[in-house]
């Protein structure tokens, strides 16, 4: 009985595939995927997560508005946000935390890192 | 004799002189006062001598105290060697168990790892393989070039073989007007299109398109049809990882064959038209190439 939930916001297949995969590796975390921020806004519809993973760059709705989004809506203002940004990107990432987000990831993504931050956020030992 | 001289002894005592009777009383006297005197001095001796037999008694049982209490610190000191003996046993025990732990630890992170990289594998290649969409399979390998290696410009090149040259059919990091067709055989890249031999550099230095930090060519049964060349890393990149030449090699041996997969696909109506005449292709041995061992 999954006692987290997680939603991966990711346009990627393959990326979304890889922390999908990553995030498999922790014990009670339900994980929902999204291939972009419109799509994210409607699985955020109507139900709870206890966090969000999102990339930044991606077509319709990217990772920025997202945020932005999570931050005026009152029932995720508090949800807690890792945002995949790549390290030249560094703009991007400051206006991400700015908007709101707990968090950032880099790529290349490595799992051990993506099951850190997630166990931090959600206070997992 | 005594009996005989009764008379004659009254005789003597009457007739005994005074001084010689009180010599006699004088001596029994001094006599009876010397026993006195002796028997005091008996009794004082034998006083003294039981006081001390009481202290001899007194020190033997301080001594048999003593002897005791010297008997229970020899335990006591044996115990603690004992002790300090299991003390450093188990700070051994410890050290090696630190060390133990140290070492798994350490084969943790490895095994971490290890899983990382054939997830990372199992990824690259169950989307390159998933789409029969030649967009989607080009954009696999971008992702697998950018996201999953960490190139931070790219370019990936398919032979045309007619016009003799290396065609870019996508990139990332790069302008469009640097991204030109290479000629086949010409220069690093197109070298690699023809002899399908990779290059690697060990350094990400001042890599370019003309001087790439890898070019990979992409074979298909040994066969070279394109190449991709990697012209710069990520930033926090800064040497190569054991997956990543695994990642170059899943690409060099799979990208070529999900290409022309997708590209024969395109131009079938579905994936029933695509799958006609297998039976027959099953049954007859390809022309162009020796059949693989064992068949």
């Amino acid at each position: 009985m999954a006692e987290y939930s997680c939603l991966v916001v990711e346009d990627s297949p393959m990326m979304r595939q890889l922390l999908v995969f990553a995030l498999a590796r922790i014990k009670k975390l339900q994980v929902t995927e999204a291939e972009d921020g419109v799509d994210g806004l409607r699985k955020l519809s109507g139900n709870k997560f206890d966090l969000v993973i999102t990339d930044i760059n991606m077509p319709i709705m990217d990772g920025l508005k997202l945020v932005k989004r999570i931050r005026s809506d009152e029932n995720h203002k508090d949800v807690p946000i890792i945002i995949i940004t790549t390290e030249g990107s560094s703009e991007d990432r400051a206006r991400a935390m700015a908007l709101g987000a707990n968090a950032y990831i880099t790529k290349p993504i490595q799992a051990p890192q993506v099951i850190a931050q997630v166990k931090e956020l959600l206070k997992l030992e | 004799m005594m009996q005989e001289n009764d008379s004659g002894r009254d005789e003597r005592a009457s007739d005994a002189p005074v001084d010689l009777t009180k010599e006699r009383e004088q001596f029994v006297r001094t006599f009876l006062r010397k026993g006195v005197e002796l028997t005091e001095e008996l009794l004082s001796e034998s006083a003294d001598l039981r006081k001390e037999v009481a202290r001899l008694e007194r020190d033997n049982a301080r001594l048999r105290a003593q002897v005791k209490s010297d008997n229970a610190i020899r335990d006591l000191i044996e115990t603690i060697e004992e002790l300090e003996r299991e003390k450093r046993s188990l700070l051994d025990r410890s050290s090696e168990l630190e060390a133990s732990q140290r070492e798994d630890e350490g084969r943790y992170t490895r095994i971490e790892a290890e899983l990382n990289d054939l997830a990372n594998l199992y990824i690259a290649s169950y989307q390159l393989h998933a789409s029969l969409s030649v967009r989607r399979v080009v954009r696999h390998l971008r992702d697998t070039i950018g996201q999953l290696v960490g190139a931070e410009a790219f370019a990936i090149y398919v032979n045309d073989r007619e016009r003799k040259l290396a065609v870019p059919i996508g990139f990332e990091g790069l302008e469009a007007d640097a991204v030109r067709p290479v000629g086949i055989g010409e220069g690093i890249i197109g070298e690699a299109c023809i002899t399908g031999i990779e290059r690697i550099r060990d350094d990400f230095a001042d890599g370019t398109l003309q001087d790439p930090v890898a070019v990979i060519p992409l074979l298909v049964e040994g066969r070279p049809i394109g190449a991709i060349a990697v012209a710069s890393m990520l930033e926090q990149k800064s040497e190569w990882a054991s997956v990543d030449r695994e990642l170059f090699k899943l690409l060099g041996a799979h990208a070529g064959t999900a290409l022309i997969a997708a590209n024969l696909y395109a131009s079938m109506s579905g994936p029933e038209a695509a799958l006609e005449g297998l039976f027959d292709n099953l049954l007859r041995r390809p022309s162009h190439n020796p059949p693989p061992e064992g068949e």
